[in-house]
């Protein structure tokens, strides 16, 4: 299990993330998605849980299952790139590719870190059995397939919004946090994207947490929902609070039920 | 180290005048050094591009005032009374100016024929490309007044700097300096006044610094950034003309190889200062001119590595510089 | 060797593990260094042909293939790798004059050893940075260098260092192999072993950049916060890509000391030569393994010639360097094969020449204009 403990955050006068604590992953692969009005530090909270900022208070703590029973590991100072390898792998709400490789070599890198391959300096790049195996897998589930060997730069934006979660699953995570994976996709790919999603962390055992602005998604996917206004958790739990909970709807969607 | 420090202490103490002479030398450096760095970090804020032929703007400043005050003090006997002391000192002024003067045209040529071409393109194109413009330059200097060191020719038998020394240094402070050198010294402070009045309180300014902050939304509310972008680079050649100009009138003579330490002490500065800010290059400009000045006169082996020391610490303490932004930006 | 058919149904030869060449690739490879060895033989041909030139050439594009790995890979620009290349040299001249130890291997050995250490250390201060900022400390850095070769009396200041028997102007060449050498002899020996490790840095190189380590420096060069977040520790790598740059730089800048017998600052690490390094990896190409090192040869080569010619062979460098910038950014390994498609184009449609000069006429003619509205609106104003 993931917790964030208490985590603040400031920039100059604005409190982005104002004692935030959250579990992720509590039951088997977890579908969280993190909602809440622009400004109300969505992305701020998964910069601070995976390292791309340092929290000005709190601590994120990894739970961990051992013969001895669940061990708190403080990973509040650890590098991003050591937390990747300690399976908390995240995307990006501007899509992060290498532009100028191929959908191929993208998956490609990220599955050779992930099979502690990198370092290696007398190996050539594709010729490691296991990490092409991987990467044909990945281009299948994401349908990537027909465009490998496109470079990344050329790609429609729907593709690059998948081939930047397909790294991430590349990478083997134990906790995917993903900011906005369907932000500037179409309609009709919002769900065919999701659904993509959803189904390769089933697949794979992860838990998922997404920050997402569409209600309609986060009803039907999500097991757990949870509401950040102003730097704070407003509201945890069934996403059917987003049907039910009147002042939770008002603070979203900015109507009111009672007119 | 600590006996040398000692030393030191004891010495200024003891005679209070070489301390303040090597301190005002490092002043005259310092404001010299300002006056380039500030062109340099000023293109580099808002063009983007670090020039490095900017320190051959200096030594073209620095030979045009060799030709212009030799010519212009030639037309004059050597002064002799306050009136004709006094149209000595114009005619000085004039060459410096107009030395300067000669740069705003020559960068803004060079800017908008050459430098504009490359704005879009990778660094390594814009450093080579001025790199290119550096040697071309030097080679053209050397062509037109020749390799060597030149210095404005002699008045009744003294140097430029020597016969303006009007201030009875020795009577009134004890120690004997170069009252150009403190005309020097006024005129960076001035530069540096009114380059803060400009970004400060013009609308001009203004301007500048709002393409240098975003050029796309500059464009869109009506401002000409081609314009704005010519202003600046001549701008900074002119600063950089007037500071050979002012260097080449004291003790120091000019040469077409003058630009390349010029140049790469300004990067120390603007390292130091943080890139892009004025009041950055200003006090790391005194802070570099000082230091150099001191290590000449107490530790010489040292000179030349000293501000590159001041630079690595800086580096280390505050990546992005004393006043800077800039550093790893993720 | 064994041959294989690649997708495209060319034959290609496979050279080791992963290096397939097509038979023409595979001839002008062998060709090329056999030519590379046989310039002493050939040298009397011509006197534009020295044996100097090229070993010079070569070894300065050895330095510029080092720092080709950061500057094609990583991307970023180092423009203080004299600073590598002079401490290659420094340290075998110390080796020499303050060790009294004059074989041969010994004092590469030694240049090595300095350029590591340097390397280690600057790149360690430089890693994080990126841009502008990167070739600014690169620069500064190098500066400093300089500076202390400039005025540490024990390196010999603006003199330098000789690198013969007992640090004196007459003293012996070092040995190589344990081969005590005439001048003459030596200087063949060591073009000879600077071939082989040429061909040697080469491999290396190449192995290096098609490794899954070379992937992550790709991928640390175009986009930094994505390798980061894929698990790639990005300051260890670009250290580490810095100090093997590092490495080569020192290689060729201690078999360059050697090939002179004397180091000094102003040959070896001031700032132009910074400059010359990075000039020669875009000239050659730097898109290329080998573009560097043609880069090396062809810069060193104008440069040594244009000496004849004119004692202002910096104006020539720049020219050169500013039409490279405009015309010929792929450098010349880069752009063969679009001048060899142009230069087809026009064998067979003489017209289009008549095209290019009027294209090249405009382009001058748009210059001019720019600079004069310039001038006009300094003197009259925008109206």
């Amino acid at each position: 299990m993931l917790e964030a403990r208490s985590l603040v955050k400031e920039f100059g006068q604005l409190r982005a993330t104002d004692d935030v604590s959250v579990r992720l992953g509590d039951t088997e692969n977890e579908m969280v998605f993190i909602v809440g009005p622009n400004g109300a530090g969505k992305s701020t909270l998964v910069n601070l849980l995976t390292g791309r900022l340092e929290p000005d208070e709190g601590a994120v703590i990894l739970h961990e299952e051992t013969a001895e029973g669940t061990v708190e590991r403080d990973i509040t100072d650890m590098r991003p790139d050591k937390r990747v390898k300690e399976g908390l792998v995240r995307s990006f709400q501007i899509v992060h590719v290498f532009e100028e490789m191929t959908v191929r070599e993208n998956i490609r890198t990220a599955a050779l870190s992930n099979h502690g391959l990198m370092r290696s300096v007398w190996s050539l790049r594709d010729e490691h059995e296991a990490v092409e195996a991987d990467v044909a897998a990945l281009l299948e589930q994401f349908r990537l397939k027909d465009v490998a060997d496109e470079k990344a730069e050329a790609l429609p934006h729907g593709d690059r919004k998948l081939l930047d979660v397909a790294m991430s699953f590349a990478l083997d995570p134990e906790y995917l946090l993903l900011d906005e994976p369907t932000s500037g996709v179409g309609a009709a790919e919002k769900e065919y994207v999701i659904e993509t999603i959803v189904e390769a962390s089933q697949e794979q055992n992860v838990t998922t947490v997404t920050i997402e602005h569409d209600m309609d998604i986060v009803k039907t996917y999500a097991d757990r929902m949870i509401a950040l206004v102003e730097g704070s958790v407003y509201r945890e739990g069934d996403p059917n609070l987003l049907e039910t909970d009147k002042d939770l709807r008002r603070v979203l969607l900015g109507v009111s039920d009672d007119e | 180290m600590a006996v040398a420090a000692a030393d030191l202490l004891l010495q200024s103490v003891t005679d209070p005048s070489g301390w303040v002479i090597h301190t005002l030398n490092g002043l005259f450096r310092g404001f010299i050094l300002f006056m380039i760095a500030s062109g340099l970090t000023i293109i580099f804020g808002v063009l983007g591009i670090l020039n490095l032929a900017h320190g051959e703007f200096y030594a073209l400043g620095a030979l045009l005032f060799v030709s212009l005050a030799s010519y212009l003090t030639g037309l004059v006997v050597a002064p002799t009374d306050p009136a004709s002391l006094l149209l000595f000192g114009v005619l000085v002024l004039v060459a410096i100016l107009v030395a300067a003067a000669v740069l705003i045209p020559v960068s803004a040529v060079i800017e908008t024929v050459l430098v504009r071409k490359i704005y879009d393109r990778d660094e390594v194109y814009q450093l080579l490309l001025t790199f290119g413009l550096l040697l071309v330059l030097i080679d053209l200097m050397k062509i037109s007044w020749g390799p060597g060191t030149h210095r404005p020719d002699a008045v009744g038998g003294e140097s430029l700097n020597q016969v303006v020394d009007v201030i009875p240094m020795e009577e009134w402070f004890g120690f004997s300096y170069s009252s150009y050198a403190i005309f020097s010294i006024f005129a960076g402070a001035v530069v540096f006044l009114a380059l803060l009045w400009f970004f400060d309180r013009t609308k001009t300014g203004r301007i500048v610094r709002a393409t240098a902050i975003n050029r796309e939304m500059a464009t869109a509310i009506g401002v000409s950034s081609d314009r704005v972008f010519t202003l600046v680079f001549a701008m900074g050649g002119f600063f950089a003309g007037l500071a050979g100009a002012i260097h080449s009138g004291s003790a120091i003579a000019a040469s077409a190889d003058m630009g390349g330490d010029a140049l790469v002490l300004s990067f120390v500065v603007i390292v130091v200062g943080g890139l892009g800010s004025i009041r950055g290059a200003f006090v790391g400009a005194i802070l570099v001119g000082v230091l150099s000045r001191w290590m000449t006169w107490q530790q010489p082996a040292l000179e030349l590595a000293a501000p590159f020391a001041l630079m690595v610490v800086v580096l280390l303490v505050r990546p992005e510089g004393l006043y800077g932004t800039w550093g790893e930006i993720e | 060797m064994s041959t294989s058919d690649q997708d495209d149904g060319k034959r290609r030869i496979r050279l080791f593990k992963g290096l397939y060449l097509t038979p023409l690739q595979l001839v002008l490879a062998v060709a090329g260094i056999l030519a590379l060895f046989l310039v002493p033989e050939i040298e009397g041909v011509s006197t534009r042909l020295s044996l100097t030139t090229i070993h010079q050439g070569i070894l300065w594009g050895m330095a510029a293939v080092g720092l080709n790995l950061l500057l094609r890979h990583t991307e970023l620009v180092s423009f203080g790798h004299a600073a590598f290349f002079g401490a290659g040299a420094y340290g075998g001249a110390i080796v020499v004059n303050f060790l009294g130890v004059d074989a041969g291997l010994v004092v590469l050995f030694g240049g090595v050893t300095l350029a590591l250490f340097f390397s280690l250390l600057i790149g360690w201060l430089v890693a994080e940075y990126r841009d502008i900022y990167f070739a600014l400390l690169t620069l500064a850095f190098g500066q400093v260098l300089f500076a202390i070769a400039l005025g540490w009396g024990t390196l010999g200041q603006d003199e330098g260092l000789f690198l013969r028997a007992g640090g004196s102007f007459t003293g012996d060449p070092p040995t190589l192999f344990a081969l005590e050498l005439g001048l003459r002899q030596y200087r063949i020996l060591l073009y000879y072993l600077t071939i082989v490790l040429l061909v040697a840095s080469l491999l290396v190189m190449w192995r290096l950049i098609n490794s899954p380590f070379g992937n992550a420096l790709d991928a640390i060069g175009q986009d930094r916060t994505r390798a980061r977040f894929i698990g790639i520790p990005v300051k260890r790598y670009v250290w580490a890509a810095f100090v093997v740059s590092g490495v080569y730089g020192g290689i060729a800048g201690a078999l360059y000391g050697m090939r002179r017998l004397q180091v000094t600052p102003e040959g070896t690490l001031e700032v132009f030569r910074s400059g010359e390094i990075l000039f020669m990896a875009i000239l050659g190409g730097f898109q290329t393994l080998l573009g560097p090192v043609i880069g090396g040869i062809v810069l060193r080569w104008l440069l040594e010639n244009a000496r004849f010619v004119t004692e202002h062979f910096e104006l020539l460098t720049g020219l050169v360097l500013i039409f490279v910038v405009f015309f010929m950014p792929q450098g010349i390994l880069g752009s063969l094969p679009k001048i060899a498609a142009g230069t087809r184009k026009r064998a067979r449609n003489p017209g289009m020449v008549g095209g290019d000069l009027s294209t090249l006429g405009t382009m001058f003619a748009d210059a001019a204009r720019d600079a004069a509205r310039t001038i006009k609106i300094l003197l009259f104003g925008v109206k």
